[in-house]
């Protein structure tokens, strides 16, 4: 008995080191020698089993499969490599972790970029490796403006979003369109901080008024403190706008319903809202509520055509986020395409001021100067449920914000490259 | 007057089986980086010490700190701040965060030590949220949200960046750091902890200031989990949020409680285990990473109340058992009736249930 066990060992043992040896012979070894490695490889790492799994996680690792795919599609043999690969990670929001993660993902699996990355500190810290490791990094998750700002570096590029471009567009547009006197609630926290201070600056600009500014507790299940003073503030505010995001957010919402404010005139804004924010409460509990979408699946045929692409492999209709995904992934391998080499100097000198227009980023621009990638944002208004013909056709679009005014203007951020 | 650092007698004839045991931990420690990646190495080092410096109040002292992330993330800000500001070698701002969470526990522990059990957890607990508002708060010095970024680790003009190179050059400090703790749980003080533990009332009554002696405690964990957070920031070059948050105190009770409370190699196993398990699973495609380390959790506690030090010690015994139960020339009959005093002295070491 024991010996046979011994043999069966020995012949899976045996079996196992000639798999191995023809794995390392194989595909790779023939030398391209235009790519490091003989191939190209993205990393996703973001969060696939916490708060920020739905509105990217796994899915988005499937969008960046999609540009693969779409990418060999369109060269094929004039490719520069036919040998791309796609590895991800689960930083799970932990920065130590997203850190050691995205070295062992530089510096083990060859990963040419990193895609994606939310929660800004380990967002930050991820830019902290790439800047190290000399290796690209486009971030889509975090909102932070210290990535194109104090922070900024040579190989990160900040793609989809940021707390300025989400505070800009709502203030101003709806300060334009009337709501001139604002009631700010935001979370004490960096993200809340920066959101207001923005917000603030916008709604000035724009000829509004911000009445009052209040700090909340975070995270916080009770707002009625807040919801119940902004009726009996004099003037009264047309707007609140509140900058809670995620389980805060939906308890705000929730109890702004239940004060009734909206029959009461004061509209909400949101500061920063997914898609899926509003399919996990319903749209009604949303109607009416404006607030700033860097992109929405439903918003034109191209769009669409992406997003039933996107459905048909996950099941579910894609965030802005995963729509990021798929385009950072689709440029990248567009600027290694270019180079000729994914060499990340070469790449970026690619990147740097380039103009395109994909299916997410409209008029867009990748800035030479802090290398924030701007493209057409959109004003959106949440439809309530009546008007909603078809599943998660939640928003809308009031109106496009182009790509020049969407975003922080070059040289105010503090970033020296 | 605590005798701390003086050296308690040790009975005769220790087996050195012991000394194998510790040189093989060594070695173990010194071949970490070339058996896993570097940087999961450095973790695993940092963690195995502030989840030993934690065992010393929950193991021996009988108490369980459900805040011990304040003393690591305090001194986790405070080496990056000195790192960042000074430009000293690391090891000096890693020790300036650690006696910076040491006087973070001196008030906070002589508030505490005067509750036990969940009392004791709960206020510990309590003082490790408000240290975690007035991080997240203090934006202009810690950075709030986004974290502290760009720590530098500086020694003496060496090239630090490469993760292999800086474990052994962290990797002292660790080794000091569970050193520290070693002698601290075999020194009188260390017995008198333990009697504490067992019975509090039968302490007081031989004389003991009990709540001094605990207080003592405290602030000695504290200062050596501030060594191992301070060293846990400049490894990765930044300190965040994370270092504060509760889920990092619950991180190193787990880590505890899996090696086998009152243990301090048995913590350090727990340490490896944990970030070893958080490691491979973010990269293993499964989306339920709670899930499976609460299952091991739960499986450790079920299957191995002792942890996995406590199980593997049952098993050296039961080995041990099996042989001197060999028949054997005259000395076995010996032996047999009255345990060694060794095995005596070991078995003061078992926490008792009710620990």
């Amino acid at each position: 008995m024991r010996t046979t066990i011994r043999a069966v060992t020995a012949v899976l043992a045996t079996g196992g080191l000639l798999v191995a040896g023809c794995g390392r012979g194989g595909p790779g070894g023939g030398g391209d020698e235009k790519v490091s490695g003989g191939k190209i490889v993205l990393a996703v790492l973001n969060d696939q089993s916490g708060v920020y799994a739905d509105l990217s996680g796994r899915n988005s690792v499937e969008a960046v499969r999609m540009a693969v795919a779409d990418f060999q599609a369109k060269y094929g043999d004039r490719a520069v490599t036919k040998n791309i690969e796609v590895v991800t990670a689960d930083h799970q929001n932990k920065p130590d972790i997203a850190n050691s993660k995205a070295q062992e993902l530089y510096d083990r699996q060859q990963a040419d970029v990193i895609l994606d990355v939310p929660t800004s500190s380990a967002a930050l810290a991820v830019a902290n490796v790439a800047k190290a490791k000399k290796k690209l990094y486009f971030n889509i998750g975090a909102a932070t403006t210290e990535l194109t700002g104090k922070q900024c570096n040579k190989y990160t590029f900040h793609y989809a979003y940021d707390t300025y471009m989400l505070a800009n567009g709502t203030g101003s547009a709806v300060t334009k369109e009337g709501g001139k006197n604002w009631y700010i609630v935001y979370p004490d926290y960096a993200f809340g901080q920066d959101m207001q201070k923005s917000f603030t600056a916008a709604i000035t600009a724009a000829g509004g008024k911000v009445l009052a500014k209040d700090p909340t507790p975070f995270p916080n299940d009770n707002f009625s403190t807040f919801l119940l003073k902004a009726p009996a503030m004099n003037p009264r505010p047309d707007v609140l706008g509140t900058m809670q995001a995620g389980g805060d957010l939906v308890n705000l919402v929730k109890q702004y319903n239940e004060f009734k404010l909206r029959d009461k005139g004061i509209k909400l804004s949101v500061g920063l809202m997914f898609i899926t924010d509003i399919h996990s409460l319903g749209p009604d509990a949303f109607a009416g509520t404006t607030f700033t979408d860097a992109w929405y699946w439903n918003f034109d045929d191209r769009n669409r055509q992406w997003a039933d692409r996107f459905t048909a492999k996950t099941r579910t209709r894609p965030s802005f986020a995963h729509a990021a995904n798929y385009s950072a992934a689709m440029q990248y391998l567009e600027a290694v395409q270019r180079a000729g080499t994914d060499a990340a100097d070469a790449v970026v000198g690619r990147l740097e001021g380039y103009s395109y227009d994909d299916v997410f980023a409209r008029n867009a621009t990748v800035r030479a100067e802090d290398h924030r990638v701007v493209h057409d944002v959109y004003l959106a208004e949440v439809k309530p449920k009546s008007e909603v013909k078809t599943d998660w056709d939640y928003e809308r679009i009031l109106r496009t914000i182009p790509a020049a005014e969407a975003f922080r203007p070059v040289g105010t951020g503090g970033c020296a490259l | 007057m605590i005798r701390l650092f003086l050296r308690h007698t040790e009975p005769a004839g220790r087996r050195p089986l012991r000394y194998l045991l510790l040189a093989a931990g060594l070695l173990l420690a010194l071949a970490l980086p070339w058996l896993i990646y570097p940087p999961v190495a450095m973790d695993i080092a940092s963690w195995a010490l502030f989840a030993a410096a934690l065992d010393l109040l929950l193991g021996y002292t009988g108490l369980l700190s459900f805040g011990h992330a304040a003393f690591w993330g305090t001194s986790a800000y405070a080496a990056g701040l000195i790192a960042i500001h000074s430009g000293l070698p690391f090891p000096v701002a890693v020790l300036g965060g650690a006696l910076l969470a040491a006087a973070l526990a001196v008030p906070i522990g002589y508030l505490c030590v005067r509750n036990s059990g969940i009392y004791f957890a709960m206020v510990t607990l309590a003082f490790a949220q408000m240290i975690y508002f007035v991080a997240n708060q203090w934006r202009s010095l810690t950075g709030g949200e986004n974290g502290l970024q760009g720590i530098p680790r500086e020694l003496l003009g060496l090239d630090l960046s490469d993760p292999f190179v800086f474990y052994y050059a962290g990797l002292p400090i660790v080794l000091l750091g569970l050193w520290g703790l070693w002698r601290i749980v075999h020194s009188p003080f260390g017995h008198v902890l333990v009697a504490i533990r067992d019975n509090p009332a039968r302490a007081r009554a031989i004389g003991y200031p009990v709540e001094r002696y605990k207080l003592l405690a405290f602030v000695l964990s504290a200062a050596l989990s501030g060594l191992a957070g301070g060293l846990f920031a400049i490894s990765h070059g930044f300190a965040s949020l994370q270092e504060v948050n509760w889920t990092t105190s619950g991180k190193a009770v787990m880590m505890v409680v899996l090696g086998g409370i009152g243990s301090l190699w048995g913590s350090t196993l727990g340490a490896a285990l944990v970030v070893q398990l958080e490691d491979y699973l973010s990269t293993a495609g499964f989306d339920g990473i709670g899930i499976v380390t609460g299952t091991v959790f739960v499986l450790v506690v079920l299957l191995f109340r002792q942890g996995l030090w406590g199980a593997g010690r049952q098993l050296g015994a039961a080995a041990g058992r099996a042989r001197r139960r060999r028949p054997k020339p005259p000395a076995a009959t010996e032996a047999a009736p009255v345990p060694t005093p060794t095995t005596r002295e070991e078995a003061a070491w078992t926490p008792s249930p009710r620990g």
